[in-house]
């Protein structure tokens, strides 16, 4: 059920119009966050020959990237709220250049691992944050779609970075390339002078809640202290719904990649040629881009959003699932099929992943959630393909990496199903509860109000004040699942 | 008189002596001798004809004794007898027609020659009744892994480039570099230039570092697989530019950014200017432009009540 309504926002989110530009700006933002990594694969050989490294020394760059992307929420999260959206974008895109253009001088390993990794990732984690904080701050009845687009930008962005990086390598070499990559990521700092702030109304619900406390100042410093360091908010613990998104998610996480990164491998030792392997993996990049805004899209629905929390366990399931299965097959048609469906499942969970968030916790909430989850993220994401990879080389064979991760997540996805089924429960009861407490709250000031007026009338009134709250109950529903 | 016939015995043996010394230092390039030397080892390569255009890879290096035997199943109307001869390189091998029998339900030629230079590695064929052929190419490893896009460097840097030959091949002896000057290949020696050229091989893997790069040294660089027959060569185009060549569409791309960004934010700057002036004139319209929170507060008023 979701729990974000437009009182939380303090105004009617524009929905349309300057938000599709938003949505624009936040496609090419996450574009470059999650295909860059990947994408500087390409390079990786010419390196290794120039600065004379190891094959999982050079590896170690993309991977120390993710993670400072990942490591890197808590802070943009808290630039964010200071700042909005906007600057933080703009910083994020002027450091991925910055990093690009110094690593382009780089001589030493340890040089690239600080260029690229560190400040390469800190700019990518700014963007990444900033452009889905602004997401939430746009959008409510059509958040889901704006999430799916936005979030297709990492399978275009992959999918137009790597026959660039290909044609720039062999122009220029890698030195040159990255120099011309610097400049390209800049393009961040247009898609963040896109990101208009949204004018916040003068009297928000926070302020409000200042305003009737005068009297309290230990309250009001308390409370401007922790909206100063809030996205170490220790609070969001306590709630039921985030940790169990945050299991669900850290689960999918850890078997996310590995099968992602071992998929041409195994093709190949199937027997199957480089070239059709290689091409298995620019056709999951395909079904990818298309699944993501369908994701959206679907999700988006009358019928799916009021259940999107389920919609999201069906799809950490369905993939865990695929990746079961995966070890059966043994033609090229039939690992087609299956680079089909783990590319959709992928796709769903991946335009559904910070939707769920969103919904969960609501646009207060969120920049500072999406922080602690993605540090939180961090660490399955590097253990993950180490522990697939070390299993294939201890075994020998591939089909031990795809029931592990297979079966990781697929638990992962029932844990969320079930888990989100008793806390809707705990929800109701809890709602269930409160609403007594406020009826017999009213009931009394009632008796205390109107003490002359006869036993009757109070109770008719009573009554009636009963069925207008229900119907203000309806109506909320109605509003909350978009037409 | 005794005199004269020893004279002439004496011219005589003399005569026979220079023309056997004649016979055998006569150049003469395409036909090995056909006479095997024992000292050498045997290899025996076979082939069975299967189609058109067939052609066997032999791979040496060391000299040997090389037998190539090829069978033929022949036509439908067998004949007992048909004729078959070798060929070097397109040319005919003299003294190499066979009369072949039919044995076994095929026919078969064989042939020993004799490998040990470089002159005689190439394109052995054997052919019967001039029509059916295999192709046998005699050779050392060649290289398989080489780089076939050019390395890409930077004046005043250093470049680096690799030739490798694959586990499943012999190991050659040595390996050595050249550069390609004209049609001609110069050898690289790196003791010669320490600060420009090193050479660092590594039985498979050899690689060679060019320090100080200067337009000069593009070009193609060959490396050869050294063997006791001959060497087999790989190259690798070296491609030498200056910084201004990746730093003309760096600066593009800048310019573009820095244009877009000043126009998007121009184009707010003066949009919000007019919507401050509208507001100034219709106090009650609501704005459009900016989320629309005056209706958002009407509509929100009784929920906000009930969420409390």
């Amino acid at each position: 059920m979701p729990i974000a309504s437009n009182d939380e926002l303090g105004y009617k989110p524009l929905d349309g119009g300057w938000g599709w530009v938003v949505v624009f700006g936040a496609h090419i933002a996450i574009g470059f966050a999650y295909a860059m990594p990947k994408a500087l694969s390409i390079f990786y050989n010419d390196i290794q020959e120039d600065l004379e490294c190891s094959s999982s020394e050079i590896a170690l760059m993309s991977s120390i990237m993710l993670a400072v992307m990942y490591a890197g929420g808590p802070l943009s999260s808290w630039l964010v709220l200071r700042f909005g959206s906007r600057p933080v974008v703009i910083l994020g895109g002027l450091m991925c250049g910055v990093s690009m253009v110094t690593a382009s001088f780089g001589s030493s390993i340890i040089y690239l691992y600080i260029c690229v990794g560190i400040i390469g990732g800190c700019g990518l984690a700014f963007n990444l944050n900033a452009s889905l904080n602004i997401i939430s701050k746009y959008f409510l009845v059509r958040r889901p779609l704006a999430n799916g687009l936005a979030m297709a930008g990492s399978p275009v962005f992959l999918c137009i970075l790597a026959p660039v990086n290909q044609y720039l390598l062999d122009s220029y070499g890698w030195r040159g390339s990255l120099l011309v990559l610097g400049a390209i990521m800049l393009n961040c700092c247009v898609a963040g002078a896109l990101m208009r702030p949204v004018a916040q109304p003068p009297s928000s619900p926070p302020e409000q809640k200042v305003e009737e406390q005068p009297n309290n100042t230990n309250s009001n410093l308390k409370e401007s202290c922790l909206k100063n360091i809030s996205f170490f908010d220790v609070s969001f613990f306590k709630d039921r719904g985030f940790i169990i998104y945050l299991f669900g998610s850290i689960m999918f996480i850890f078997g996310a990649y590995a099968p992602f990164l071992f998929l041409s491998a195994y093709a190949i030792s199937q027997g199957i040629d480089e070239h059709s392997a290689a091409y298995l993996l620019s056709f999951m990049g395909f079904v990818d881009m298309v699944v993501r805004p369908g994701t959206g899209l679907t999700a988006n629905s009358k019928w799916i959003r009021p259940r999107i929390q389920y919609f999201f366990s069906f799809a950490v399931t369905y993939n865990g699932l695929c990746h079961l299965l995966c070890p059966l097959i043994h033609s090229y048609s039939f690992l087609l099929f299956y680079t089909f469906c783990f590319a959709m499942s992928f796709g769903m969970v991946f335009a559904l992943i910070f939707e769920c968030l969103m919904d969960l916790m609501g646009p207060q909430r969120f920049p500072s959630a999406v922080g602690m989850v993605t540090i939180i993220e961090c660490f399955p994401m590097l253990l993950g393909p180490p522990i697939a990879g070390l299993l294939v080389d201890i075994t020998g064979d591939y089909k031990y990496l795809f029931i592990l991760c297979g079966s990781v997540i697929f638990t992962g996805g029932v844990f969320l199903f079930v888990m989100n089924i008793y806390n809707d429960h705990m929800l109701k009861k809890e709602k269930n509860a409160k609403d007594r407490e406020q009826n017999q709250k009213n009931m009394e000031d009632q008796d205390h109000k109107d003490i002359k007026r006869t036993p009757k009338a109070m109770m008719e009134q009573t009554e009636f004040e009963v069925t207008e709250d229900n119907g203000a109950q309806g109506d909320l529903e109605i509003a909350e699942t978009p037409n | 008189m005794l005199a004269s016939w020893k004279q002439l015995i004496f011219q005589i043996l003399l005569l026979l002596i220079s023309c056997r010394h004649i016979n055998t230092t006569s150049p003469d390039p395409t036909p090995p001798p056909l006479v095997p030397i024992d000292s050498l080892p045997r290899d025996v390569r076979r082939a069975a004809f299967k189609g058109e255009g067939q052609i066997e890879k032999v791979e040496l290096l060391n000299p040997v004794n090389l037998e190539l035997v090829c069978t033929w199943t022949g036509h439908q109307n067998k004949e007992s007898n048909i004729t078959g001869f070798w060929r070097k390189d397109g040319l005919e091998i003299e003294n190499s027609h066979l009369t072949v029998q039919l044995q076994n339900e095929q026919y078969q030629l064989q042939q020993v020659f004799n490998i040990v230079s470089e002159e005689n590695l190439g394109n052995y064929s054997c052919v019967f009744e001039s029509e059916v052929k295999i192709d046998f190419v005699v050779a050392v490893p060649q290289i398989g892994e080489i780089r076939d896009k050019p390395v890409v460097t930077y004046v005043g840097d250093s470049g680096v480039i690799t030739c490798k030959m694959e586990d499943s091949k012999p190991m050659p002896n040595t390996w050595k570099w050249y550069k390609a000057n004209g049609t001609d290949k110069e050898e690289i020696f790196a003791a010669a230039e320490p600060q420009r050229y090193e050479i660092k091989n590594n039985e498979r893997k050899t690689k060679l570092l060019v320090n100080n790069l200067t337009m000069a040294d593009s070009g193609l660089y060959y490396c050869g697989a050294v063997y006791t027959l001959s060497t087999s060569m790989g190259h690798v185009e070296l491609k030498v530019i200056t910084y201004y060549e990746p730093l003309k569409p760096f600066m593009a791309i800048v310019a573009e950014v820095f244009i877009l960004v000043t126009a998007i934010l121009l184009f707010e700057r003066s949009r919000s200017k007019k919507n401050d002036t509208e507001g100034d004139m219709m106090s009650d319209q609501t704005n459009t432009l900016s989320p629309g929170e005056n209706n958002g507060l009407e509509g929100s008023s009784s929920m906000r009540q009930r969420k409390t």
